[in-house]
């Protein structure tokens, strides 16, 4: 039995060519089932039950050493003074490290937004304690902006597969224009002077994302750039 | 027994250093009896073989500035073959055992992790376990001819040995090269690999290499290069647009440099064409493989190569830093340049030879290497019984390069017999 497209022989009993899939023409005579490669054996799922343990168990470490601080701190100045930070910095270590650990894949669209929102919490906390009125001013809005560019960069990287080197032209342009907007919220809570070091930043981004948009417009330029930086 | 350890050798430094989580670099030998498996007298056979071959039954151990195997207690246990081969090999298993035993109605295979060995190891390794089955299964006196050893003497030094530490050039050959056109498709789901399996009358295929004045492999890897330039086209990457088609052939050393060892002992060479320069007629690109790969594979050339290799490992400034930072370092100079080079590879395993006592209840070998991590192909072949296993494997959906590959053997005058795991 020959494939009449390749030209090449088939195994008696194939319902198709598995190299052109183009159907057989003769159906298979009874008893010359095609005979199985390979047992129906499938591999098993990784299990990730030794990682889960681990990550509770440096939870409960984690749980005991704030307890402690907080029933020190209690005791001596009958307040929660400084364990505060320690228990808010532990719950921000746990969101940021052991808790994407519990899943089997890690999904940066939602654990990313949820890290910003645990760092903009922290900060919240420090500006509270302190009594401070930076963190709507200026810890806010530099937290968005550091999310949004996070989130776009995983974006470009994971899920874009075309015209990738003319986004990131953007991006890089995006992230240059974003360091003014830092400042400015800068000068507004600490009264510093309005675009000094941001102007570098913005050259610097701005000339590397617009040569990178500029190369995707010169295919030779684009090619070269494709070979160089292959990976 | 006291647990020994073994440094990895120059060429399995990097494979893991760049195990990724759905990906690692194993092979897979294969032979396929006259008569069914039977488990039990495998087990014993494997657990026979584990004084004779001690760096093959290992396990992956991290120390803190390199990775090095360790000798297990137990010879492992011979399991039930997947629905595919070359299933991923997790870091768990490799921190058990580095090498699988598996068998399926008439056949056993070994897959082998590549830090342990190469190719020729593995078969080494897969040959002396089928020996021994059969000697326990029939009360067959086996003799230990070519690669059958015999297992009741000690491993020999050179076996256990790093060949590549003795064997390097006083000045090293640059690797700068062109990067190649890289082969796409849509990745298949899961680790699922798709392996189609071209069976061909040996004869027939020396005989068209003859013809040409090439070796079997330069002629393989003339018409993949073919079947490459091809496909480049199709996808209208012609002209100025069309990059080097290169083929990297893994090359056995231990002819070159008669040393016997069970360790990786095989370098890689790229040979091909830039279809930039022109049309090329088939007799062209045979010539011109066949030239390639004789001037690259010179044993002045390739202890040259080997010398960069073993240049790098032996420096000392490298070899302070701890393991931590050098697998970050060897991941990004691997996905910079460890595979932009080669289009894919074609890895001949030759001719296979055993005893006449074993002969008459062997089939056949299949030899499989697995895909590499940004190449979605690649390409093994053995011969054995007069036939010629070429197994394509791909972890992609397209079967465009081998319908390219094979149907272009036929249209050269070879008959193809085509068997896949679909």
């Amino acid at each position: 039995m020959y494939c009449v497209y390749c030209g090449v022989k088939l195994q008696d009993g194939t319902g198709e060519c598995p190299l052109c899939h183009t159907p057989v023409a003769i159906p298979p005579r009874p008893g010359t089932a095609e005979k199985p490669m390979y047992s129906d054996r499938l591999p098993e799922e990784e299990s990730h039950h030794g990682r889960t343990l681990a990550v509770w168990l440096v939870t409960a470490v984690m749980i005991a050493v704030c307890l402690g601080c907080l029933v020190f701190c209690l005791r001596t100045y009958q307040e929660v003074s400084w364990s505060g930070y320690v228990l808010m910095a532990a719950a921000l270590v746990w969101v940021l490290l052991l808790f994407p650990l519990l899943f089997r894949r890690f999904r940066p669209m939602i654990f990313l937004p949820l890290d910003f929102a645990c760092v903009a919490g922290f900060l919240l906390y420090i500006c509270e304690k302190t009594g401070d009125h930076w963190f709507l001013s200026f810890a806010f809005p530099v937290t968005v902006i550091a999310c949004v560019l996070t989130l776009l960069t995983v974006a470009l990287f994971r899920y874009i597969r075309q015209g990738r080197l003319r986004l990131l032209g953007l991006l890089l342009i995006l992230i240059g224009a974003s360091f003014m907007l830092i400042e400015f919220f800068q000068h507004i809570t600490f009264g510093t002077p309005m675009f000094v070091w941001s102007l570098y930043c913005v050259c610097g981004f701005g000339a590397l994302g617009l040569f990178l948009f500029i190369a995707t417009l010169i295919p030779p330029l684009h090619a070269h750039l494709r070979k160089t930086f292959f990976f | 027994m006291k647990k020994q350890w073994y440094r990895l050798d120059n060429a399995a430094l990097i494979f893991p250093a760049i195990i990724r989580k759905n990906w690692n670099n194993v092979f897979r030998v294969s032979a396929t009896l006259t008569e069914k498996v039977d488990p039990g007298i495998l087990n014993q056979a494997i657990a026979d073989l584990k004084p004779r071959f001690p760096t093959c039954f290992v396990r992956l151990r991290t120390g803190f500035f390199w990775y090095y195997l360790e000798t297990i207690a137990k010879a492992p246990e011979v399991q039930q073959d997947y629905a595919y081969p070359l299933t991923h090999m997790t870091r768990r298993e490799l921190k058990t055992c580095c090498v699988r035993f598996l068998y399926f109605e008439n056949r056993i295979a070994v897959e082998v992790f590549h830090s342990v060995t190469d190719g020729t190891g593995g078969l080494v390794l897969l040959q002396n376990l089928a020996a021994r089955y059969l000697a326990l299964r029939y009360g067959e006196g086996i003799p230990a001819e070519g690669h059958i050893k015999d297992i009741s003497e000690e491993p020999k030094a050179e076996e256990t040995r790093d060949c590549f530490l003795s064997c390097g050039a006083v000045r090293s050959l640059s690797r700068a090269e062109d990067t190649a056109y890289h082969l796409t498709g849509t990745p298949e789901t899961g680790h699922f690999r798709h392996i189609v399996t071209g069976i061909l009358p040996t004869d027939a295929l020396k005989e068209k290499a003859h013809e040409q004045g090439v070796t079997v492999t330069a002629y393989l890897a003339a018409v993949m290069a073919e079947a490459v330039a091809k496909k480049q086209e199709n996808e209208g990457m012609t002209g100025r647009k069309a990059r080097p088609v290169k083929i990297t052939i893994p090359v056995n050393l231990r002819k070159t440099f008669g040393m016997d060892t069970m360790r990786n002992f095989t370098l890689a060479v790229n040979i091909g064409f830039d279809p930039a320069l022109g049309v090329y007629t088939h007799e062209q690109i045979c010539a011109l493989m066949g030239h390639l790969l004789a001037a690259e594979t010179i044993p002045q050339r390739m202890a040259a190569r080997v010398a960069k290799n073993v240049d790098l490992q032996k420096m000392l400034i490298l070899r302070l830093i701890p393991l931590a930072i050098k697998r970050i370092a060897m991941r990004t100079v691997y996905a910079l340049s460890g595979e932009s080079k080669g289009c894919l590879n074609i890895s001949n395993m030759g001719v296979v030879k055993l005893p006449a006592e074993m002969d008459r209840h062997v089939d056949r070998f299949d030899f499989v290497i697995g895909v590499q991590y940004t190449y979605p192909n690649n390409c093994s072949v053995v011969t054995y019984g007069g036939k010629t296993y070429i197994s394509m494997i791909r972890g992609i959906r397209e079967t465009e390069l081998e319908r390219l590959f094979f149907s272009r053997l036929v249209e050269l005058g070879i008959p193809v017999e085509i068997e896949s795991n679909n």
